[in-house]
């Protein structure tokens, strides 16, 4: 159990490393692009590509935000709440947020299919194709699901000690 | 169920849902898929992944992560003690001259960094003990903090103004320059109370207590150098103002410029290249980026669903028929954005109020950039006012010693100047329209 929390963990921080790399990326890119516009080159596909990134970088940092108790919340009605309710709460909360990333990923699934087999494009000058956008939503979303399930682990390890004590 | 019972248990379910704890931006989803599927069957869960893809595949949302970079960088780094610095070594002779320090350098920190716990976080770190170790209270030196990182909302480049100009499909370069000027009054404000207030103290100081303190002096060398620290970053606000303002660039490219500068400037005169330094800069970055996105998908569907519900339309119809004095819409408004304000995050009640309100504002007749500037400055009040004031939980990372009760007791005085400052807003609108109108010509 403690190897599974251990590998989502990194998981998380390797996926965050690399939505960090991909957020520079784009911040190059654009900063490159304004450069070369300025020379009186055209430019096409940069800003396209800069926003596939950032797409692509939110739902990388999903678990890792997760991890770190970064999606904020408001934490009110557990503190109106004894212990043992607050802390069953917690369970559901975490039970919660573990359904919602695992049906988000399986929309983001179906849609990445769907784009996939129709071979369907943005439409721009550009114009690439729009799965690999897609994509980063279940990929993301179930790297998510996965850090919940750390995080589920983590909890009731928590509640196990306590209870112990 | 009409629209109105409708809105009315969905106001009462996304409140309880949101304050379980739950992740703000599962909680709009749960919320959103929940009343989609009761009132308009599975059918219309269809596109949910679309329409959370599509509000994140947008251009002016690169700002964000962008912006968000850039403050990160100067945040992880001891800019904020610079910047402070080369303050106090000019100020330290006027009386509260530490203190007004202190906001004046959480004036220009916003001006580099869109985030307001951000703010309070790199000035309070180094001016919070420094000012209690010189003997200013820890009313005023927490206070003085507390409120003066809520200018990083409000001063541009500013998150919370990025997003009311995606809500409303306002201009984000007019916003940023209406922003500008109350933003200076706001922190001259400021420094006026810390003024008067630090001579209040020094003379109940002089008439009890009975350890002096210590004395400081700085030659003009000093005070030349202190500038000297600070002054690199002063290219960042320079680069901003002339990519956005001169027409060269658009407010997403004007973020990449910045964040790639504030990057390189940090690693050059911090020397943070090491893995480690620059993982602090993209952990921030990559948490808050992603936690302000998500709320914004989040939110996309939320909004969708309240349009499909007819909800949206009908709370703005019901609104405008009320046919109130504006004036007293508007206070409505405030207070209603007060006590929304104490509860949620300013990201979160944009996204969810400005459906509804910017056509009502639209009927009567108010301008959506100075609203944008009124809300701005309401919901700085949130974020100072308990039980969700973020500020207040960085002020206490910054000085665990010092109960929330002192912190609160003050940050009161600035928020009375923060409300004032709202009346003034209302009474002469032109502290808000004239640098945006003067620079980019009348209108929206």
């Amino acid at each position: 159990m403690q190897g599974f929390v251990r590998a989502a963990d990194r998981l998380a921080v390797t996926c965050a490393v690399l939505a960090g790399a991909l957020l520079t990326t784009a911040a190059l890119l654009i900063t490159w692009l304004v450069i070369w516009r300025s020379l009186g080159n055209s430019a096409y596909w940069e800003l396209e590509a800069a926003i596939y990134m950032m797409v692509a970088a939110c739902f990388l940092g999903s678990p890792y935000c997760l991890m770190t108790k970064g999606h904020v919340g408001v934490d009110l009605l557990t503190t109106y709440l004894p212990s043992a309710w607050a802390r069953r709460f917690h369970l559901f909360v975490v039970w919660l947020g573990l359904a919602v990333c695992l049906y988000l990923a399986w929309k983001g699934w179906l849609l990445t299919h769907e784009t996939f087999v129709k071979m369907e494009r943005t439409g721009s000058i550009w114009n690439p194709r729009k799965w690999p956008l897609y994509a980063t939503m279940p990929v993301g979303m179930l790297l998510t699901a996965l850090q919940y399930v750390a995080e589920l682990f983590r909890t009731t390890n928590t509640n196990a000690s306590v209870g112990h004590q | 169920m009409t629209e109105t019972q409708i809105g009315g248990v969905l106001l009462v379910t996304t409140l309880l849902v949101l304050f379980s704890g739950v992740p703000i931006a599962w909680g709009l989803t749960v919320v959103a898929i929940a009343f989609l599927l009761i009132f308009e069957g599975f059918g219309s869960l269809d596109a949910v992944a679309l329409i959370m893809l599509d509000e994140l595949a947008s251009f002016a949302l690169l700002t964000i992560p962008l912006f968000v970079l850039l403050g990160a960088s100067i945040g992880a780094t001891a800019a904020g003690r610079d910047i402070y610095e080369s303050f106090y070594r000019l100020l330290y002779r006027v009386p509260g001259g530490l203190v007004i320090a202190n906001i004046f350098a959480c004036g220009v920190f916003s001006a580099i960094c869109g985030s307001s716990p951000a703010t309070a976080a790199a000035i309070g770190k180094v001016g919070v003990p420094e000012m209690l170790r010189r003997g200013v209270s820890r009313e005023l030196a927490t206070g003085s903090v507390c409120a003066g990182g809520t200018l990083g909302i409000l001063i541009p480049p500013s998150v919370t103004l990025i997003l009311y100009g995606l809500a409303t499909e306002t201009s984000i370069g007019r916003l940023f320059l209406a922003g500008v000027i109350p933003g200076i009054l706001l922190v001259l404000l400021f420094a006026a109370y810390a003024w008067l207030a630090s001579i209040l103290e020094n003379r109940e100081r002089a008439s009890t207590s009975a350890v002096p303190l210590p004395d400081v002096h700085f030659t003009t060398g000093e005070k030349i150098a202190g500038l000297a620290k600070a002054g690199p970053f002063l290219l960042i606000l320079i680069a901003v103002g002339f990519f956005m303002y001169g027409g060269f660039a658009t407010p997403s490219e004007v973020a990449a410029i910045a964040a790639v500068l504030g990057l390189g400037l940090v690693i050059v005169i911090y020397n943070t290249w090491r893995a480690r330094d620059l993982w602090r800069i993209y952990s921030d970055t990559v948490r808050e980026s992603t936690m302000i996105l998500m709320i914004i998908a989040a939110a996309a569907l939320y909004s969708y669903m309240l349009s499909r519900l007819y909800i949206t339309q009908t709370a703005a119809e019901a609104l405008v028929s009320l046919h109130m004095n504006r004036w007293v819409l508007m206070a409505a408004i405030n207070v209603f954005l007060l006590v929304a304000g104490c509860f949620l995050p300013p990201v979160a009640i944009i996204l969810m109020c400005m459906p509804v309100l910017t056509p009502v504002l639209e009927a009567n007749n108010f301008d959506l950039i100075w609203f944008a500037i009124i809300m701005t400055v309401n919901l700085e009040i949130g974020l100072i006012t308990p039980p969700v004031g973020l500020n207040l939980f960085v002020l206490r990372g910054v000085a665990p010693d010092i109960p929330i009760g002192v912190i609160l007791r003050g940050s009161m005085p600035f928020v009375i100047i923060m409300l004032l400052f709202m009346v003034l807003m209302s009474v002469f609108p032109e502290i808000v329209t004239w640098l945006p109108d003067k620079v980019m010509g009348p209108g929206r």
